[in-house]
């Protein structure tokens, strides 16, 4: 027989015993000072929360089963999920989804090896690290609207890449008029835009990798890619998780940039799920079916993210 | 080991509660009283009351104008104060929704004509035609061509600020090079395209260097480019009850078929489908590049351009139209003034609506903002004498056909759109295009009562 002792700190009572009422000076005891003043510190972020998060994403809930005009005097008027099946033969939400999907699949990989590789690279100490590694951080500050605003003139038929091109002899393209190359095009200035938070978070990975695994491999007599692949990318792995499902986060819910350079054309080619969203809800009123989208691409969001992380976790099993 | 914060403590002095009891009241007194005066100030006399208004747009020049000069001087005139807010277009629509839905829309706002009759089918505007009525015979007859442009169901719910229409500017160098005569430009669309033909330059590859002609391709400029060739044609957009599309006619079809033919095939005239160079500052212009010999453009886009090339010979060529038919072109009443049917200074309102469209101000208005005048006085205006464009815009008013002030406009404009976007990509036939959007705009008619 053997006998399973409590973990430390659990008190025990006789079975079937009440457990004993606390006294009055303890119950004041419990929510005096430190826990007072602890709610008082976490009450106003909390605050924040419910009324700016919180209460939003629940009442856009309710209204994805209404329909719901603000405009309209009569309020919300319940549909039940009338928007949700007709989502279902919805031609253009179908579009706006392959077209989030091939934006997100075509984004997310290119971004994350590039970031990598710049990671490595700016990992090692040479002379105006420092300068590289701010050149490339740059563009994640800049905003988004104003980052397009110059891709678009860019892309432009008078733009610097068709300049770039006329040099070398070829003639102007039609970058964002075409709706063969219009999502590849934002796509391009996505990675650009994304590379830089993306290597600077790889590089905070690549930097808590300890330096004891990298010396024990070097005297196991591992080469540069056994090196990496048996040390360098499983200290990364958490990282990376990190950055792949902020990734698909972000880039499925692509809109400034569909907004500024393509207004989600030609031929609805650039058409994401969340600028179908805007013009549905703020072109044409129609709250109740934009935000039954919102929760669409909302789930979709969860199941691709949690099937990512693990994907790039799975493996390290 | 029970850790405090020294700051808890304090938090728990008696005098500290105390103290903080007197600030919350203190704070509750403060707020009440600030609700007081604003009760009190909710006077019948204007110099107690506070206008708020929105204008869409954030131009600066109309901004110094109505900020700096309109706005004191009707407060001067009234003694009520304006709150005057300038919203950017592409927020203007959805600032309003919000603010509708809050309670907390502004007593006069801004807006296109498009925009009217949604804000009517919610009850969210007032009827002016009252107080139209008490306008003077004469000025309802300077501004009868604006009128119209700003009624739905024939009644007047918005008062346009300016007139707004598209015509055609063209270079009288580029003509004169090609062997026309810049004195004798197109007056059907037929002649345009043979013009465009040979105004079209090209390079060794064939590709278009120099289009000959440019209209509006890019997504809703694209329907008013239609909507021209539509009009010029004989069509119209919707039947005379508003309940049913017209668009999808032969004749339409017609003007689609011209317009598709303007970017497509070896005698294409235009380069570039559906791109935005109508909004493109007024030195990237094509006419200004010299990437274009004739452009459609709004009047502002055509005083700008001319300011930015003074050395280039532009003119503007009067509305055309198709063999055996009338000259017509997207045009009409540009954007007004509309009043919150909740507002609580109704009369206020329309006072500074009627300032803003009184003769002179009015002409100060268009004047600083580069629009069409929206009283037919103003010809005589040293505005309208001065410049080429205005005057020109101003002769043809009789021209401009606006788009139907109908309920669910901006989504049947839309859903047109994307029809006439596949037609011009060759993706479908003009008739095809025209039948589906048709079919999409008599189901959002149908829905909309």
């Amino acid at each position: 027989m053997t006998a399973t002792l409590p973990p430390a700190g659990v008190t025990l009572t006789p079975a079937g015993a009440a457990p004993p009422a606390p006294s009055p000076a303890r119950r004041r005891r419990r929510w005096s000072r430190t826990s007072v003043f602890g709610l008082v510190f976490v009450l106003p972020a909390a605050v924040y929360i419910i009324v700016f998060q919180l209460i939003p994403v629940i009442y856009g809930l309710v209204l994805s089963f209404t329909t719901y005009s603000p405009l309209s005097r009569s309020g919300p008027e319940f549909t039940g999920v009338d928007n949700y099946t007709d989502l279902l033969g919805d031609a253009e939400f179908g579009n706006a989804l392959l077209v989030t999907g091939r934006y997100v699949l075509q984004v997310l990989p290119i971004t994350v090896v590039i970031a990598l590789a710049l990671a490595l690279l700016v990992n090692r100490p040479f002379k105006g690290v420092g300068l590289f590694r701010s050149a490339l951080y740059v563009p994640h500050i800049v905003s988004l609207t104003a980052v397009s605003m110059v891709w678009l003139w860019m892309y432009s038929q008078t733009g610097l890449i068709n300049e770039v091109f006329a040099s070398i002899g070829l003639g102007p393209q039609s970058w964002l008029l075409d709706s063969d190359s219009a999502l590849n095009a934002v796509s391009a200035m996505r990675i650009w835009k994304a590379l830089g938070s993306n290597m600077v978070l790889l590089l905070a990975g690549l930097q808590s990798i300890p330096k004891d695994l990298y010396e024990a491999a070097r005297v196991d007599g591992a080469g540069r890619w056994s090196t990496f692949r048996y040390v360098t990318l499983p200290g990364l792995r958490p990282m990376l998780v990190y950055v792949v499902a902020m990734d698909i986060i972000y880039l499925a819910q692509g809109f400034a940039e569909i907004y500024v350079l393509t207004q989600g054309g030609p031929l609805a080619s650039t058409t994401t799920v969340n600028y179908l969203i805007y013009t549905e809800a703020f072109q044409y009123n129609q709250m109740g079916s934009a935000s039954a989208m919102a929760f669409v691409l909302f789930a979709l969001i969860v199941g691709f993210s949690v099937l990512a992380v693990r994907g790039v976790s799975g493996r390290q099993k | 080991m029970d850790v405090t914060h020294p700051l808890a403590t304090r938090f728990h002095r008696p005098g500290t509660r105390r103290a903080l009891a007197v600030v919350a009241a203190l704070a509750v007194t403060g707020l009440a009283l600030s609700g007081c005066s604003a009760g009190e100030a909710a006077s019948d006399d204007d110099t107690a009351k506070t206008l708020t208004v929105w204008f869409p747009g954030t131009n600066q020049t109309e901004i110094d104008l109505v900020t700096d000069t309109i706005v004191p001087a009707f407060e001067k005139e009234t003694g009520a104060k304006v709150d005057v807010t300038y919203v950017d277009w592409a927020d203007i629509s959805t600032k309003l929704n919000s603010s509708f839905a809050g309670g907390t829309a502004p007593d006069v706002f801004g807006h296109g004509p498009a925009a009217a009759a949604d804000f009517v089918a919610n009850d969210r505007i007032l009827d002016l035609d009252d107080y139209v009525s008490g306008l003077s015979d004469d000025d309802q007859a300077d501004l009868a061509a604006a009128l119209p442009g700003g009624q739905v169901g024939g009644v007047q719910y918005l008062m346009p600020l300016s007139l707004q229409g598209n015509l055609v500017m063209y270079d009288a160098d580029a003509f004169t090079a090609a062997g026309l005569d810049p004195d004798n430009p197109p007056t059907t669309w037929e002649d345009l395209r043979a013009a465009a033909e040979k105004l079209t330059v090209r390079d060794d590859s064939g590709a278009i260097t120099r289009s000959g002609f440019l209209t509006p391709s890019q997504a809703i400029s694209r329907q008013q480019s239609f909507a021209t060739f539509l009009f010029g044609n004989g069509g119209a957009l919707v039947d005379d009850t508003g309940s049913e599309a017209a668009f999808d006619s032969t004749e339409g079809a017609e003007a689609l078929d011209f317009f598709t033919s303007l970017y497509s095939g070896d005698d294409a005239v235009s380069a570039n489908l559906g791109e935005d160079y109508s909004n493109a500052p007024a030195a990237q212009q094509p006419l200004v590049q010299g990437t274009a010999a004739m452009t459609v453009q709004s009047a502002q886009g055509m005083v700008q351009i001319l300011a930015a090339a003074p050395d280039k010979d532009l003119r503007v060529m009067p509305a055309l139209s198709f063999e055996g038919h009338d000259p017509a072109a997207f045009g009409g009443a540009g954007p007004g003034l509309m009043i919150n049917a909740d507002t609580k200074n109704a009369d206020l309102s329309w006072k500074f609506i009627e300032y803003m469209l009184s003769a002179d101000v009015s002409t100060e208005y268009t004047e600083g903002t580069g629009s069409i005048p929206v009283r037919a006085s103003a010809a005589d205006s040293d505005y309208a004498k001065n410049s080429p464009v205005i005057s020109m815009f101003l002769s043809q008013t009789d021209y401009l056909v606006a788009n139907p002030n109908v309920v669910g406009w901006t989504q049947i404009r839309d859903s047109l759109d994307k029809q006439l976007e596949q037609a011009l990509n060759d993706v479908t036939s003009s008739q095809d295009a025209l039948d589906q959007a048709a079919v999409e705009a008599d189901k959002l008619l149908e829905a909309n009562g």
